[in-house]
């Protein structure tokens, strides 16, 4: 499987995603220090203190990467199927549960270690901001982040079982637009925050659409070997 | 005698249409064996049978002498193969797509992929992506890709599309090599006859999804018979002259005018002096031969009837 993995990276340039993940961090990193001065200027605290912003950059961060992840999978997977290079896949003396296994599970691993690395290095960046400025009084404790580590795992967590959702939006007509339209609604119904509320605070939304996104994967790998190839 | 490929009472049925009805076909080690067939006919689909890619309705197919199944992914390791036309992942150069098909094959000597380039005359195409490769380039690219794992089977559709009529030889003698020097038997499919002529051992003919007729090309050469054909006024007049004075048995009155003469001893003189002098007319007389062409096209059309 690793080795599969591999070799599905070198065929894609898989490394390029990379630094789009990157780029992306960038991004949120400037957005978050441009809000922050904002509100400054303005007067408007919209960050009070240190848990809130650690929310806020977790909520952006998977956002992010779902709609990242959509866009994997339409590569990976629907793009093989709508430019029918999946024949030349399936004609490797390779199981094909594995093969597609593989790319799912690039999907599923590139996620998750975005959103744990996003979040770190944006809750440095914007503590130290912060900090050195003097934008929100006090100062980010080793209570607060051994406080959040667990719900930003599962979340993490999560957020790698929904992003598999667009798989069957997208495979209905192998269209990747289809694919990243739907992670975009995903996005909006997980992540939309009215007034420090969110669906994703009901934990029983997070985990189902979790289990849903995981159950499409297992779906699509389930018969993969005795149904036609249809492309 | 061994055959690579056997199938037996092949049926795939799309949509409540049969586009494969019955097919039973025998491919021997060791040849090339030619599937003609007009477009739409079948051709493809049974490759894809035969290659597992889609699941028979009915009948069976057997490979390397077992039962294909859905689990049956060690003969894949075993054959080379253009379904359709080859398929690429256009970003990608074509060293870096041999080099991903043999990791994937499982075949690790890597010299190979400059020696098969140089093959197909695509060495020269260096950091090139694949995607700006003409149709002709892709196809020996998709041919590369085939052979280079040195496989017993080569399962190759329409290979010859897109190609010059100097890169078809090419691509035709590399064939012909592989197939006596290495041993490596070929199925091969085609719309075009005269190519089929020249490079199949044995031809398999499909039409409307029925594998009318499968025929070793040493016999569809014997059976090229030259014959005399003449346009006469009066036919039954002539063919009494011709049996009666000739003592020709060998022919066929095809119309109340036309006369054909399978008798290749006899000259077109003799049989003109000999009409003359009974005053039958001969508006044309002339010398034809049976091309290949008429003969798959009675088999077809014949085919057709009995469907």
């Amino acid at each position: 499987m690793p080795n599969l993995m591999r070799l599905e990276m070198k065929k894609y340039k898989l490394f390029s995603y990379i630094k789009g993940a990157i780029i992306a961090n960038i991004i949120i990193a400037g957005l978050l220090v441009a809000m922050l001065f904002i509100a400054k200027v303005e007067g408007d605290l919209f960050l009070t203190n240190y848990t809130e912003a650690i929310t806020i950059i977790d909520t952006i961060v998977r956002a992010t990467f779902i709609i990242f992840a959509a866009s994997l999978i339409s590569k990976l997977i629907i793009g093989e199927f709508k430019n029918k290079t999946i024949t030349t896949l399936f004609l490797y003396p390779i199981n094909r549960k594995k093969l597609i296994t593989a790319k799912l599970a690039i999907v599923i691993l590139f996620t998750f270690c975005s959103i744990i690395l996003s979040n770190v290095f944006l809750t440095i960046v914007f503590s130290s901001v912060t900090n050195y400025f003097d934008l929100i009084p006090g100062t980010l404790s080793i209570t607060m982040v051994t406080q959040h580590t667990p719900s930003m795992l599962m979340n993490a967590i999560a957020a790698s079982g929904m992003c598999l959702i667009p798989l069957y939006f997208g495979m209905k007509k192998y269209s990747a637009s289809t694919t990243i339209i739907s992670s975009i609604l995903i996005v909006m119904i997980v992540s939309s925050n009215s007034g420090n509320f969110s669906l994703n605070d009901i934990i029983i939304i997070p985990i189902s659409l979790a289990i849903i996104g995981i159950s499409i994967a297992y779906f699509a790998i389930r018969n993969i070997e005795k149904t036609d190839l249809k492309c | 005698m061994t055959y690579l490929i056997r199938t037996n009472r092949l049926t795939k049925v799309y949509g409540g249409k049969e586009v494969v009805s019955e097919v039973s076909m025998h491919v021997k080690k060791g040849e090339i064996y030619g599937f003609l067939g007009s477009n739409g006919a079948g051709k493809t689909t049974i490759m894809k049978l035969i290659t597992n890619l889609i699941k028979p309705t009915n009948g069976y197919i057997e490979i390397f002498g077992e039962t294909l199944t859905h689990k049956s992914y060690e003969v894949l390791k075993r054959m080379g193969t253009i379904i359709e036309y080859p398929i690429f992942h256009e970003n990608l150069t074509a060293k870096e797509i041999l080099d991903l098909h043999c990791e994937y094959m499982g075949y690790y000597d890597k010299k190979e992929i400059d020696q098969v380039l140089d093959l197909v005359n695509l060495s020269h195409t260096e950091g090139k992506p694949v995607g700006d490769f003409s149709l002709g380039m892709k196809q020996r690219l998709g041919i590369a890709r085939a052979i280079i794992t040195k496989p017993e089977l080569l399962i190759l559709d329409e290979p010859i599309n897109g190609l010059d009529p100097s890169g078809i030889k090419e691509i035709r003698d590399l064939l012909k090599m592989l197939c006596k020097e290495y041993g490596i038997t070929i199925l091969i499919s085609s719309h075009i006859l005269g190519e089929m002529e020249q490079i199949a051992d044995t031809i398999g003919v499909i039409h409307n999804g029925r594998l009318i007729s499968e025929l070793a090309m040493s016999d569809v050469k014997l059976s090229q018979i030259d014959y005399i054909e003449m346009i006469v006024d009066d036919g039954k007049k002539a063919a009494f002259i011709l049996e009666d004075k000739l003592a020709i048995v060998n022919y066929k009155l095809v119309e109340d005018h036309c006369i054909r003469i399978y008798e290749s001893k006899i000259t077109q003189n003799t049989i003109s002096r000999a009409l003359m002098e009974q005053n039958v007319e001969i508006k044309e007389i002339s010398m034809k031969k049976n091309s290949l062409e008429d003969y798959f096209l009675k088999l077809i059309n014949g085919g057709e009837m009995s469907a």
